[in-house]
């Protein structure tokens, strides 16, 4: 169980707070660990509106559609086959009104809104995205074999809430320099390896 | 396991192969129509669509991807050291898979958050795939610029068949 470092990246994607725990990782220079906050913070965003989008139907289509269901059916990619005149009938009354093949599309997951890039894994690390609601970011790299590492996150969280958001003396999206922060959180670590 | 997309990228960072599968709605939209038959025919309805309205936008999510992977890549090449390999990464809704090759040649997978890592699965595609119908195929040129010898029928063929009997 190994945490090798840890990152905070503002809403706008500066770095306001970086540490390394254990060695293990290479040592960046300050402006490196700055273009590192920077790119992930834009690789963050990409990732999430990349996401698949699978196709949903409409009700309209389902009533117009059940005759050339079977034919399709046979083969599974359904782009390389003639379209049935029924679908194509659809096809047209879909491109017509944008709104319907605008609202014809949904996430994989239900329910569960896109995020960005919640975890990488690499050979030698693995690290861990925890954006806040606020925005900000957690990005912890820790052993790729670790466990419970939602648990080291929570934590890191309670005390970012407790020694840097309840400092007075703090300005938001700042660079963190709360001793008491870097206290509890080495402590912490520590004990637990 | 679900396989959304598939997409192969040189080493001229240019798409040169590039493939997307629409899984049958499975429980998740399902629940919005209870009827086996509305389900089967989710595919068959929305290829057209497809067609017809998004081709540029697939060309588009495949520069958006290359930009991911390139830069994560580069982010974990600089982290772990030059021998380091980014193998994956996982939002709430998808699992990217990424292989390179020696040569360069980026292999990226994205699948459903469920699956296993498929780091083997992609190599096998180059190394069973890739390399004999592609790279030996004699009409095949060196490089391929806007996929030219890539789409070749054995090698679609063997990439549909593996994605649809291997790995689900």
């Amino acid at each position: 169980m190994t945490v090798f470092s840890l990152i905070i990246i503002n809403k706008a994607g500066g770095l306001i707070y970086q540490r390394e725990f254990q060695p293990g990782l290479r040592k960046l220079s300050t402006n490196d660990y700055l273009v590192l906050a920077g790119t992930f913070h834009g690789v963050h965003a990409i990732t999430r509106t990349i996401t698949p989008k699978l196709p949903l139907l409409t009700p309209t289509a389902i009533a117009s559609t059940p005759t050339s269901a079977s034919s399709n059916l046979a083969s599974p990619s359904g782009t390389s086959t003639p379209i049935p005149p029924t679908t194509t009938t659809t096809t047209i009354a879909a491109a017509t009104t944008p709104s319907v093949s605008a609202s014809s599309y949904t996430y994989p997951i239900l329910g569960v809104p896109a995020t960005g890039l919640e975890s990488l894994e690499t050979d030698k690390f693995r690290l861990t995205c925890f954006q806040t609601l606020t925005g900000t970011k957690f990005l912890l790299f820790t052993d790729p074999h670790m466990a419970n590492i939602e648990v080291v996150m929570k934590k890191i969280y309670d005390f970012y809430a407790d020694f840097v958001m309840k400092n007075p003396f703090y300005q938001l999206e700042m660079p963190v320099r709360c001793e008491a922060f870097d206290r509890n959180l080495n402590g912490w670590l520590r004990g637990r390896t | 396991m679900v396989v959304y997309s598939f997409y192969i990228f040189d080493r001229h960072a240019e798409c040169i192969y590039k493939r997307r599968w629409l899984p049958r709605p499975v429980s998740t939209s399902g629940s919005k129509s209870s009827r086996p038959t509305s389900e089967a025919s989710a595919p068959a309805t929305s290829a057209p669509v497809l067609l017809g309205q998004s081709a540029r936008t697939t060309d588009d999510d495949a520069k958006l991807i290359f930009g991911t992977v390139f830069s994560l890549r580069n982010m974990v090449r600089k982290l772990g050291g030059e021998d380091d390999n980014f193998v994956t990464y996982k939002t709430s809704q998808y699992k990217l898979h990424y292989y390179e090759t020696p040569t360069n040649i980026k292999f990226v997978m994205l699948t459903d958050i469920k699956s296993p890592s498929m780091r083997v699965a992609l190599q096998q595609i180059y190394i069973n795939l890739y390399v004999e119908y592609v790279v030996k195929n004699p009409l095949s040129p060196v490089e391929h610029p806007g996929g030219v010898g890539v789409n070749n029928e054995l090698f679609e063929e063997s990439l549909e068949q593996f994605v649809t009997r291997v790995l689900s």
